[in-house]
């Protein structure tokens, strides 16, 4: 199965992923990384904070770049105002 | 004298897989030397497996328990989506299902995160002891109770505790469950875990937990690489934790 690293990059700065995770194809390694941003800014959503200036790089063992995905294409935001 | 010995105990020097029971055990009340032998002689020699295999599955019919000898365990659930939550880790020492005793099947499955050897106690040779050595019985009994306050911590973790403090409190918790049984000290333990078990734990993804690594190692609190946790600042990390070790009720008494 191939393997693939998921290298974070947001508003703390860089964090390598030096272990990776077995994935069945880039599909996959694509649904991993919106997972990981969905979890990311929930937990920044708790402190009051939402930082879509992030980005995730998935890569191969060969470090080779495979996807990019950044923060904001893991979240839909909606703006419709129903107060009335 | 030897032989007055082998003939009044004759599981005298049995082989060691119950160690780290008896150490686990002792840390929380005496036990004599007839009930050392009598707890020893009733675990079968060790059988190995391979990591990541489900040695139980959920709601298959028991009718023996799982002392672990060596290795980590993991109960676990699946969803339907494919997640896993696991529900309590395991570490030698610790019986992965006593409760299957009363429950006579399990509402989760078990499964090896490493290689383990597991020594299988039939509920029989148990109930036998129990009669025997109704203090034995107590002392077991305990260890499922302590297995219940994990998993109460567990809940007020997942519950309340943002992800940073949610992964330190795990490591502290094993910190201490792990020196216990001889395989950790204050500055750290092995753990051969990936950043995927220790997410399955924390209801975070593996991604966040290594974002999470990043900021724990970046405060020096504590690092995990290769396998291996490495304490700085073991104060420290209690506290960001909030982590109090009563819930693993250390203290020795008649029980």
């Amino acid at each position: 199965m191939p393997h693939f690293y998921f290298h974070v990059s947001n508003g703390t700065g860089e964090t390598r992923d030096e272990e990776g995770v077995d994935l069945p194809d880039v599909a996959a390694a694509h649904a991993q990384a919106l997972s990981g941003i969905r979890s990311i800014l929930r937990e920044e959503l708790g402190r009051g904070v939402l930082d879509f200036g992030g980005m995730i790089r998935v890569t191969d063992p060969q470090g080779r770049l495979v996807l990019e995905v950044p923060f904001d294409s893991a979240v839909e935001v909606r703006h419709d105002d129903r107060r009335r | 004298m030897m032989t007055a010995a082998a003939e009044r105990d004759p599981f005298a020097g049995a082989a060691p897989w119950a160690d780290r029971l008896l150490m686990k055990l002792r840390q929380r009340d005496d036990i004599d030397a007839e009930e050392e032998a009598a707890l020893r002689s009733i675990i079968e020699p060790p059988q190995a497996y391979p990591a990541r295999r489900v040695i139980i599955e959920e709601g298959e019919p028991l009718e023996r328990s799982a002392l672990l000898v060596e290795g980590l365990l993991a109960r676990f659930k699946d969803m339907r989506d494919g997640q896993q939550q696991i529900s309590e880790l395991h570490v030698a020492g610790d019986f992965a299902d006593l409760h299957s005793f009363t429950l006579k099947r399990l509402d989760h499955g078990i499964l090896t995160l490493t290689p383990c050897r597991i020594g299988w106690v039939g509920h029989d040779a148990l109930i036998a002891m129990f009669e025997r050595f109704p203090h034995l019985g107590r002392l077991l009994w305990f260890s499922t109770n302590l297995d219940a306050a994990i998993h109460r911590a567990w809940t007020v973790s997942l519950g309340r505790r943002d992800a940073v403090a949610r992964l330190a409190h795990l490591l502290c918790e094993l910190q201490v469950r792990l020196e216990i049984v001889g395989l950790a000290d204050p500055t750290g333990y092995p753990l051969a875990l990936t950043q995927n078990d220790l997410a399955n734990c924390l209801g975070l993804t593996s991604v966040h937990v290594n974002r999470v690594l990043r900021e724990l190692r970046e405060r020096e609190l504590v690092t995990f690489r290769g396998g291996h946790v490495t304490i700085a600042d073991r104060a420290g990390l209690c506290d960001l934790a909030e982590f109090s070790a009563d819930y693993l009720f250390l203290e020795k008494r008649p029980r």
